[in-house]
């Protein structure tokens, strides 16, 4: 199949960037997107031009490394999937896509599709933990959990960091990242010991980080590879609510 | 001042706005209530109504600075949730759509800020039409049948609506606020941390109905004084 | 070139493994009775450098900065979180018991060296299983979401190589999960300011001064610049060399740069024709692919695998009957079945599609089967076994395996072989210390499943902390150098001529155009199963492609920002010098053993036969450009006894 692309070329964080039209002519349906991706780079350096640089790592979708906007939606137009496992069978013979970087002023543009995320460490840093030093545990068994608690937090922590929460959300907000880790940390037992603490710092430091605010469109959602829910965003609410009265 | 930082804080900042909202809500359908009682049969019924809640002297008051409080609040986060939007991506997508379902940035969602605004500005306007309007001292006086004298706004109600103006473009604003709610109520129950996976989808609905009840609710009385 | 005589049987000098004295059970125990210890204050004097951040990375790097020490922490990618560990699957081994089907520590203990076919050290493997217990109990108090039974106990299943259920599992990634406890202790750490993390870092070379590893040289993946770190010890936590293959289940950063350069400068590499080939992959689709996806093995608990009788069944597998179907390894491996270990099943889904019984498109695949376990537990149970693993499937192929029989394949999953370490840890390099896959200690030949994850942060979490003590504690303050030392200077100046050689070679081919062919040449001739004249046909065919590599390498760019591709052709300079030595052990290894399967050394039935007499050994080979030295490490066992290694 042949699929036009406009992908957005930038030099560097300070440099303007501008959307450029590139053709593929060798794709096939079996391709993932970056699959795609890298066939346009081998033409392009086989033309004596820069490849397109975008990060990837496992191409499974669990790393997170990935995250495109493609066709104006984070991760594409496949719902669940990240744009690694995203394939072109999504896509019809001649069709024209346009591939911008996540955007956010938190996630600053290094080149072309390549962004700078850290800010998300910087969140986790912030308490996303239990503060528990090698060697302390108790026996694994000591505390029973209840099944559907241990699936409920499994559902938060099955977060991939991807940040295509906050590239699809129309606030910039990285509210659903943030009460991912909340909420898998907080329904836990072990979590619950600090999990005032734990959200009134993570809380500030995603305001700290420039984020914008969250409006409830649950677009986030919706682009999240995982499918993590927003009600994570309110039950961080609550937990938050809950240690501004406790304190 | 713990829990001043609290609140401009982003979870606060939400909280903010859901509470006033939620406060701006049960005033709407109040306030509508109180408009259908100019249907009643009984002539009287709307402006004793009126009259009953001035009565009740500083709790009306009370209600009345909370209120003001409200949308002076909600006003003011609303906007500044705004411009930290454009401060969080200054550079936009060339590029963007939603992903659909289970997003729920429909077009009341992506609108809130221009209802918003629309509605404040409707607010005052609405405000210097009927409360700071003509009253007793303009003549607009009525005698209830329990003998008091009081402001007539039944008059000046009437009046108001038969102008097409007034009688078409508070609909049009109505139904704006109708979309406010649609996406607003839910939003505060969602702020406040009271909805959950489950809860959402029916909430969302309900909201909606509740919307477009209001709005209907309100239309009811401009379109009956102009038309009969 | 070819080393057609056997290497004389002789344990090398310089292979130490210093594993203390005293009985198995008791050896580790001894070990840390007698371990030197550094004390608190002395601990926030050393500075520790940690390369990679993965499992082991990233639990050596938070447990070691707790307990005092400085660190400084390296990885590739732009988030320590996203180390390739966390796409591991199935889960993690540890002897519990809860299940209460007569698992101990010595049962998990003989599993691990018995499916690693007697090809690694007892004393390694046998702490490995002892505190594989306290790793459970770690990852519970980090938050780690083990899937749980009602009673609010943990859950465990079957892996393969196993007959007791001992692997702890959340969902389909367990890697995930771990990785995130880990990194969130890292997290913790680094809030606290005891942990310098580097992200996008490369380390391009090891500093070596005064005979130990004093530093390390890190290309700044941003800016390009050369960075130079001097630290106490250098760990290199960098996993595996699966991708010198190019597609294998490996992220595409999965790179061997990192330990090869340790190589050159002293560190033995071990075994490096010990791979894994793991049976449940989903097939290669087309030239463009770029990596293959691992299907967790766990899902051979509830699929079962089977192709047609008659090569040339055309019909669709829900069509074809039960007695048109070959459920081969039912029937060759009755007491195990669809759980034999990975290299049994691997090679014995070659052999059908070899034999002309493969399916799908290009017949290079076998079913993987649930209608079975649906019709018995019902879809429901099956969604909420592997749920998300048939979504990838399904996302991945377009097929539906709820309705279809899954199409897999082999494919490069895992090396065992790695840099050398002693019972410590500890490279031949003093100072320098190798963890996790990146060394080769505690698998043997062959990996078992839900293992690597227990050996990474066995390792991380509960081996360096004391054994690195005992190193600091030994080690004389004065012989540490600064970055401003000459040996810094030096080794900064070949990285920085390496990199602008490869810039301004005027060459017309791509780094992938190579590692393709060097993937398709290990592929065929050092993959699962191997022959003499393969290997020697591909030793030379490797070092000629080595040659064309340096004479046409083309890479666009400047070194002075991001490059991906001037990242890559670096990493293959090295898979490439790191094949011809994966060929050259593989051809000296004359039997088959683990993943490690020579066709002229097999049973009547065609299973591994192994020689005990000759190679019940560690081949560590020391760098000499094409040359390699071999060294010898002999294999005692004092506790088990070799036996055939039979899944019948």
């Amino acid at each position: 199949m042949v699929i036009n692309l406009r992908v957005w070329r930038q030099e560097g964080p300070d440099s303007s960037g501008r959307l450029v039209d590139y053709t593929v002519n060798q794709a096939s349906e079996h391709m993932s997107f970056l699959e795609l991706l890298d066939v346009l780079n081998e033409q392009l350096l086989q033309s004596g031009d820069d490849p397109v640089e975008f990060d990837s790592d496992c191409r499974e979708g669990i790393c997170g490394s990935c995250g495109l906007m493609v066709a104006g939606i984070a991760h594409g137009p496949q719902k669940r999937t990240a744009v690694c496992q995203l394939h072109m069978r999504s896509f019809k013979d001649g069709d024209t896509i346009t591939v911008e970087p996540f955007r956010a002023r938190a996630f600053p543009i290094i080149r072309d599709l390549v962004v700078d995320r850290s800010a998300f460490d910087r969140i986790i840093a912030a308490h996303g933990y239990v503060s528990v030093t090698t060697g302390s545990a108790p026996d694994a068994n000591a505390i029973p959990i209840s099944k559907d608690l241990a699936d409920d937090a499994m559902d938060y922590a099955a977060c991939i960091g991807c940040g295509a929460c906050v590239a699809a959300c129309p606030n910039g907000s990285a509210s659903l990242f943030t009460a991912a880790k909340i909420s898998h940390l907080g329904l836990l037992p072990q979590g619950r010991v600090e999990a005032s603490q734990r959200v009134m710092a993570m809380v500030d430091q995603m305001d700290v980080e420039g984020f914008g605010d969250c409006s409830n469109y649950a677009e986030c959602e919706a682009v999240c590879p995982k499918g993590i829910s927003i009600e994570g965003i309110a039950r961080m609410r609550r937990s938050y609510m809950k240690g501004v009265l406790s304190e | 001042m713990k829990l001043m930082s609290a609140l401009m804080s982003p979870v606060g900042r939400k909280v903010l706005t859901g509470v006033t909202g939620i406060g701006l809500v049960a005033f709407v359908i109040a306030h509508m209530i109180g408009n259908l009682t100019y249907l009643s049969p009984n002539e009287h019924a709307y402006n004793t109504y009126a009259y009953k809640l001035i009565s009740l002297g500083w709790i009306f008051y009370t209600i009345e600075i909370l209120l003001a409080l409200c949308f002076i609040l909600h006003a003011i986060v609303g906007i500044s949730i705004q411009i930290r939007r454009r401060k969080a991506r200054p550079d936009g997508y060339k590029k963007y759509k939603s992903a659909g379902s289970p997003s729920y940035q429909g077009y009341s969602a992506r609108s809130m800020i221009f209802t918003g605004i629309i509605l404040l500005g409707f607010l005052v306007l609405h405000l210097i039409s009927f409360k700071y309007g003509p009253g007793q001292a303009e003549g607009y006086t009525v005698t209830l049948p329990s003998g008091e004298e009081v402001r007539d706004l039944r008059r000046l109600m009437t009046e108001k609506f038969q102008e097409p103006l007034y009688a078409f473009g508070y609909p049009i604003i109505m139904l704006l606020l109708g979309m406010h709610m649609r996406h607003g109520v839910w939003s505060a129950l969602q702020s406040l941390g009271m909805m959950s996976r489950r809860l959402s989808p029916l909430v969302y609905s309900l909201a909606a109905v509740l919307g477009i009840l209001v709005a209907v609710g309100f239309l009811f009385v401009p379109l009956y004084i102009y038309f009969w | 070139m070819a080393h057609s005589a056997r290497q004389s049987q002789v344990h090398s000098p310089r292979l130490d493994s210093k594993v203390p004295s005293g009985l198995l059970q008791q050896k580790w125990d001894i070990y840390k009775n007698q371990v030197s210890l550094v004390s608190p204050a002395n601990k926030r004097s050393h500075h520790i450098l940690v390369v990679g951040s993965g499992l082991a990375g990233a639990s050596a790097a938070a447990t070691l900065a707790g307990l005092g020490y400085q660190v400084t922490c390296f990885c590739i990618q732009d988030s320590p979180r996203r180390a390739h560990s966390i796409a591991a699957q199935g889960g993690i081994n540890a002897a519990k018991n809860y299940p209460n089907d007569g698992d101990t520590v010595w049962r998990l203990f003989y599993d691990t060296i018995k499916g690693g076919d007697y090809r690694s050290r007892e004393a390694n493997v046998y702490r490995l299983a002892e505190v594989s217990n306290n790793i459970i109990d770690q990852a519970v108090a980090q938050g780690v979401p083990f899937a749980r039974e009602y009673g609010g106990v943990l859950s465990n299943r079957s892996f393969g190589g196993a007959q007791v259920s001992r692997t702890f599992y959340a969902r389909g990634q367990t890697g995930q999960q771990l990785l995130l406890g880990a990194y969130q202790a890292l997290s913790h750490q680094i809030a606290g300011g005891r942990v310098k993390m580097l992200p996008r870092r490369e380390m391009v070379d090891l500093v070596v001064a005064n005979d130990r590893a004093c530093g390390l040289i890190a290309r700044n993946l941003l800016t390009g610049e050369l960075e130079r770190y001097a630290g106490d010890a250098v760990l290199l936590c960098t996993g595996g060399y699966g991708n010198a293959y190019y597609l294998s289940t490996n992220a595409k950063n999965s790179n061997v740069t990192a330990a090869w350069r340790c190589h050159k400068r002293g560190a033995f590499f071990a075994n490096p024709c010990y791979t894994q080939i793991h049976p449940t992959c989903i097939p290669v689709s087309g030239d463009y692919q770029s990596k293959l996806t691992l299907m967790s093995e766990s899902l051979r608990n509830d699929g079962r695998v089977w192709v047609p009788n008659d090569p040339h069944d055309e019909r669709a597998p829900e069509m074809i009957p039960e007695d048109a179907r070959d459920y081969y390894l039912e029937r060759r491996y009755p007491s195990f079945g669809n759980l034999v270990p990975r290299d049994v099943a691997s090679r014995a889904s070659k052999k059908e599609c070899d034999e002309g019984r493969g399916v799908g498109e290009t017949r290079l695949a076998v079913y993987l089967d649930f209608a079975h376990s649906i019709e018995r537990l019902g879809e429901h149970t099956i969604r909420e076994r592997y749920g998300n693993l048939f979504e990838m499937y399904q996302r991945i192929t377009g097929d539906n395996p709820y309705q279809t029989p899954m199409r897999i394949y082999p494919a490069v999953h895992y090396t065992m072989g790695g840099l050398w370490v002693d019972y410590e840890l500890q490279s031949t390099v003093p100072g320098l210390f190798v963890l996790g896959e990146a060394n080769f200690s505690d698998h043997g030949a062959n990996r078992l499943g839900a293992s690597a994850l227990m050996q990474g942060l066995a390792d991380g979490y509960f081996v360096i902390p004391y054994t690195l003590g005992a190193y600091l504690a030994g080690h004389n303050q004065s012989d540490q150098v600064s970055e401003t030392h000459d040996s810094f200077a030096a080794v900064e100046k070949e990285a920085s001529d390496r990199i602008d050689r490869i810039l301004h070679n005027d060459g017309d081919k791509s780094p992938t155009v190579f590692h393709r062919e060097l993937g398709r040449l290990l592929w065929d001739h050092v993959g699962m199963s191997r022959h003499r004249e393969g290997l020697e046909s591909s030793l030379q065919a490797i070092e000629t492609l080595e040659d064309e590599f340096w004479e046409r390498i083309c890479v666009p760019g400047s070194a002075d920002r991001y490059n991906k591709n001037l990242e890559f052709a670096g990493r293959v300079a090295d898979f490439l010098e790191l094949g011809s030595l994966m060929a050259r052990d593989a051809l000296r290894r004359e039997e088959s053993c683990g993943g490690h399967f020579r066709e002229e050394y097999q049973t009547p039935e065609g299973e591994a036969a192994r020689d005990d007499e000759a190679y019940a050994d560690v081949a560590a080979w020391e760098y000499q450009g094409r040359d390699p030295i071999l060294h010898l490490e002999q294999l005692t066992f004092e506790s088990v006894h070799p036996s055939k290694r039979s899944y019948k």
